[in-house]
């Protein structure tokens, strides 16, 4: 099996030019597990690993292969309730179960090796034990195609959650924070509630005028594009339509964001089949080219990220996918940014500049019409908050969009190219994606 | 003496995500003898009163959590419960003046006629 340590596959630097795999390598399947709010800890055909095996097998079945086929498998191991999350990120101490689930390995954490085996999949070759989150691993599995490491690879996102208070165990939940932590998580949490979103989107809100309630139409939208995706947590789970009134009515997590500003952690798991674009064209459904993709993991001054921090982090980030893409702004026709935390959405928007808005406009925007129905189908894929936290609504959504069996959500608007994320300002990965490759 | 015990929903009612130790039954009996009973939390309302509607119990009151003591200040009684099971529903309980009572934690003794 391959080695990873060395393997040089980001692309995280200007001036490297268009892409040199760009449309050689394609997205040909795609897979969901039902997606759960936590794992009711005794059904073990809903674990984190057995919901994995289930995105993988749904991939395949949608692309059309066969497990002897897939000679590649990158999956994220690490968990998304965080490492100090306590009982929400860790069975032990509890007694675990019978193989294969006599570890942390399938119910709180999935890799590749875990994978491999359960799946009983011999012809892999390239397996990295680490593999960093989503929003870099379908570049990583873009690279790694290109450059045949592997023809035909599973890209598997865990996205698990049990009972408790998620990411509030271990030292976030004690009543002092001690050492260096009274300066870094004096609150119990370092997150993106805070430290990322509140200071930055308040001086935004100085900045440019407007309110925070002015995220608003775009919260509901998000909600109403998730009502209208089949896998979701919102559309399975009967979560009614987010109207203006809940939504202004909603409590404060910190103020000013809102409930409502905040995804929903679930227990889920997401897999993407990524082929060369020969392999893809022979396979069940049409192609989703990939056109470029991109990483970039920015040094903070501070623990406080601030706004020109931000602006500029995420400009940097549209140009070096522009520039690896060959495309420009006006080219983009899907738009699926990262939308954990609502505040922001807008950072992305105004770098990309998506339909034109620049920084300091992305309130109109989310004013205007911004349905699927409408000229500027804004995040049609409903994101993390019209899903729940599985953050891959953006790059399914994409896909579909691109082959035109998006169903409700499918956009009026041309539908050729598509811009996915998941990433924070500081830290993350975009991926273009082409209904041609060229 | 009129009581009135206020419902968080998930993690507390059967019906919540994740399910909790109270019963719909034992909130119909609580209806049954007269205790004014209603939800609070963070559930959107038209979510909340779609599961009492699906379950058919009146209820006279559904409320987001931070907004507790609405509730208060619109219904007189002796004594004020609400019934959770995070720190968060002990937070807002106590904010609005209501004695917070943990889920499972001996609330069937709320159901003891006075």
């Amino acid at each position: 099996m391959t080695a990873q340590s060395q393997y040089r596959w980001r692309r995280d630097k200007e001036g490297l030019g268009v892409w040199e795999h760009r449309g050689k390598v394609a997205v040909a399947g795609y897979g969901h597990s039902p997606v759960d709010r936590r794992w009711d800890e005794t059904s073990m055909d809903q674990t984190l690993g057995a919901y994995s095996i289930l995105a993988c097998q749904k991939a395949m079945a949608d692309a059309g292969v066969t497990p002897d086929q897939i000679d590649g498998v990158i999956c994220c191991p690490t968990t998304i309730a965080g490492a100090s999350g306590g009982a929400a990120s860790n069975w032990a101490p509890r007694p675990f179960f019978d193989p294969p689930y006599d570890s942390e390995w399938g119910l709180t954490r999935v890799n590749a090796q875990w994978l491999i085996k359960q799946m009983n999949l011999r012809n892999v070759k390239y397996a990295p034990a680490s593999a960093p989150t989503i929003g870099e691993m379908v570049g990583m599995a873009s690279q790694a195609v290109g450059d045949g490491l592997c023809t035909t690879c599973l890209v598997i996102y865990p996205t698990g959650n049990l009972t408790g208070r998620y990411r509030r165990g271990g030292e976030n939940a004690e009543d002092y924070a001690k050492g260096e932590r009274q300066w870094t998580v004096p609150w119990g949490n370092h997150g993106g509630n805070d430290f990322i979103n509140i200071f930055p989107h308040n001086e935004y809100c100085l900045k440019y005028g407007g309110a925070h309630d002015d995220l608003a139409p775009f919260v509901i939208n998000q909600h109403r594009n998730g009502l209208m995706t089949p896998w979701g947590f919102n559309a399975t789970h009967d979560v009614p339509q987010l109207t203006l009134e809940d939504y202004v009515t909603s409590r404060y997590i910190l103020n000013p964001l809102r409930l409502w500003d905040c995804d929903r952690p679930v227990n889920a798991s997401a897999a993407y089949l990524f082929t060369t674009a020969d392999r893809a064209r022979e396979m069940q459904q049409p192609p989703v080219y990939v056109l470029n993709h991109s990483q970039h993991n920015f040094k903070q001054r501070s623990t406080q990220p601030m706004l020109d921090e931000i602006e500029t982090w995420t400009d940097f980030a549209a140009r070096q996918m522009y520039e690896g893409s060959g495309l420009s702004a006006g080219d983009v026709d899907i738009f699926n940014p990262y939308d954990g935390y609502s505040t922001m959405t807008q950072f992305y928007l105004e770098a990309f500049q998506w339909h034109g808005v620049k920084r300091g406009d992305a309130f109109a925007f989310y004013a205007d019409d911004i349905r699927v129905e409408g000229p500027h189908p804004f995040s049609s894929g409903g994101g993390n908050l019209g899903n729940g936290r599985t953050r891959t609504s953006m790059y399914t959504d994409s896909i579909e969009q691109l082959r035109g069996t998006a169903g409700r959500r499918q956009v009026k608007v041309r539908a050729e190219t598509a811009l996915c994320a998941f990433t924070t300002p500081s830290s993350g990965g975009w991926l273009m994606l082409g209904k041609y490759p060229s | 003496m009129a009581r009135l015990i206020s419902f968080d929903i998930d993690g507390t009612l059967e019906v919540g995500d994740p399910p909790g130790a109270i019963t719909m039954a034992m909130v119909r009996i609580a209806e049954g003898l007269g205790i004014i009973i209603g939800s609070c939390s963070d559930r959107m309302v038209s979510d909340q009163t779609r599961i009492w509607r699906d379950h058919r119990i009146p209820v006279q009151f559904t409320v987001l959590k931070h907004q507790l003591d609405t509730v208060k200040a619109q219904f007189a009684a002796d004594e004020y419960y609400h019934i959770g099971d995070t720190n968060m529903d002990r937070f807002y309980a106590e904010r609005s003046g209501f004695k917070f009572l943990l889920t499972g934690a001996g609330v069937e003794r709320l159901w003891i006629p006075q």
